[in-house]
């Protein structure tokens, strides 16, 4: 299958903002992560991919992801405000569906593989959560508190910092509804 | 007088017309519901399933088109690739790219670690079984979808085609340059047709799935395209940190 353009984004920059944020949590990360981070990325992703292309689609991974990076600031917030009652998309025949029913968040996040993103603007319930650090859900900052716990939920990494819940978007994160 | 009665006559039909509906199908039905589940199309299915099956090492990709409903309705669509090698029963490797993650996913029999490329952090759960286990694991108690998994489930007990209330070929079509067999399927909430390869080696090329739980009736498209001699080396099913990568937690999904 043709690569199309649009797969090959996520990050040089990303990985370098967050290596960064990791050695030294008190730095303006955003500020100092380009070029190091960048060329990190060029080796440890370009091997990878290499390794996990297994010869089929050499190299065309690395080289593309360099220049261009998904950037979802002017996105209309109701791009946002996705039907939590339904499945949205169904990626296959034979999942059953009725086991994850009572799973919290069902629909709204996870769930199919091409679901990469936790819709931020349902939120009703989290306004008193969201007032301990005045950080509004749907909102976007350049880094997170240094106390904050990388998990993974749903397939999808948060950084959870007491109640409030950080996604990665871009080099950026953006507050979510806590995901459980 | 024969102009009244006529009249009344007419009327009477017309009144009668309403029911007339009900009347007409039992004509037309005994030919539908014998037909409604195709027997050849089943057994395409079948013999598809069966070939599968037979596969024990090969590399997929896949390019899906999905959607998204909005509160209000409307649908945005999105697009995800992902690249799957494979080697059966328990050792497989995929790798999902969408706009906003990158995922790996590797399993070598015993261990499955999920890795998140961007922000270099990996999880890891310790699993002995099959790949068609290792699908339910992920679904049910983390809620990660592998791609394209119908393809490990199709041809066994998990893929029972006693759920398909309709069943129909749809004739022949191109998916690329492959001549496929066009089939049409109906079963619980969805829709589903499926393109298969014509001839003996009977691949899925296509998979089109359209959720009917939804009034606004989202849909996906999957593309699939087969290298069934690929070249990657065994190694590539034992996933080794990349320098710089951190162990985090994978949380169970939460019940109500």
């Amino acid at each position: 299958m043709k690569r199309s353009c649009g797969k090959l984004l996520p990050a040089s920059l990303v990985v370098g903002v967050l290596a960064s944020f990791a050695m030294s949590p008190y730095a303006d990360a955003a500020g100092r992560g380009g070029g190091g981070g960048g060329g990190a990325r060029a080796t440890s992703g370009g091997g990878a991919r290499a390794q996990s292309g297994g010869g089929a689609q050499p190299g065309s991974g690395g080289a593309a992801r360099q220049t261009a990076q998904v950037n979802n600031t002017k996105a209309d917030a109701r791009t946002n405000n996705v039907r939590s009652s339904s499945v949205n998309n169904v990626n296959n025949v034979n999942v059953d569906r009725n086991v994850n029913v009572n799973v919290e968040g069902h629909g709204c996040c996870g769930g199919g593989w091409d679901n990469d993103y936790h819709p931020v603007a349902t939120a009703a319930a989290v306004g008193t959560a969201m007032a301990v650090t005045s950080a509004v859900v749907g909102s976007m900052v350049r880094t997170v508190p240094p106390s904050c716990v990388p998990v993974n939920y749903g397939g999808m990494i948060y950084q959870q910092c007491g109640s409030t819940w950080y996604q990665p978007q871009g080099s950026q994160f953006v507050v979510v509804n806590p995901p459980y | 007088m024969v102009r009244k009665v006529l009249a009344l006559s007419l009327l009477a039909m017309l009144l009668a017309a309403p029911n007339a509906p009900a009347q007409i199908p039992p004509a037309g039905t005994p030919q539908a519901a014998t037909s409604a589940v195709d027997p050849a199309s089943l057994q395409a299915l079948k013999d598809m399933g069966a070939f599968l099956q037979t596969l024990k090492r090969f590399r997929v990709s896949t390019e899906l088109t999905g959607e998204r409903v909005l509160a209000d309705g409307q649908k945005l669509q999105h697009t995800a690739t992902a690249d799957m090698d494979v080697e059966r029963p328990n050792r497989l490797r995929a790798l999902m790219h969408s706009a906003r993650s990158e995922r790996e996913l590797v399993y070598d029999g015993k261990t499955v670690t999920l890795y998140a490329r961007a922000q270099k952090y990996y999880s890891t759960v310790e699993f002995v079984d099959t790949i068609g286990r290792l699908i339910d694991l992920l679904e049910q108690r983390y809620r990660v979808e592998l791609p394209l998994s119908d393809l490990f489930v199709w041809g066994t007990p998990a893929a029972p085609l006693d759920k398909i209330v309709s069943a129909m070929n749809a004739g022949q079509d191109f998916v690329g340059d492959h001549l496929c067999d066009h089939y049409a399927f109906r079963q619980a909430s969805i829709d589903w047709q499926i393109w298969i390869t014509t001839g003996s080696k009977p691949l899925p090329r296509k998979l089109v799935i359209t959720n009917r739980a939804d009034e606004a009736r989202p849909q996906s498209v999957s593309l699939i395209d087969w290298n069934l001699k690929p070249n990657f080396k065994d190694t590539i099913f034992k996933f080794t940190p990349p320098k710089g990568a951190s162990k985090i937690e994978i949380v169970p999904v939460k019940t109500k």
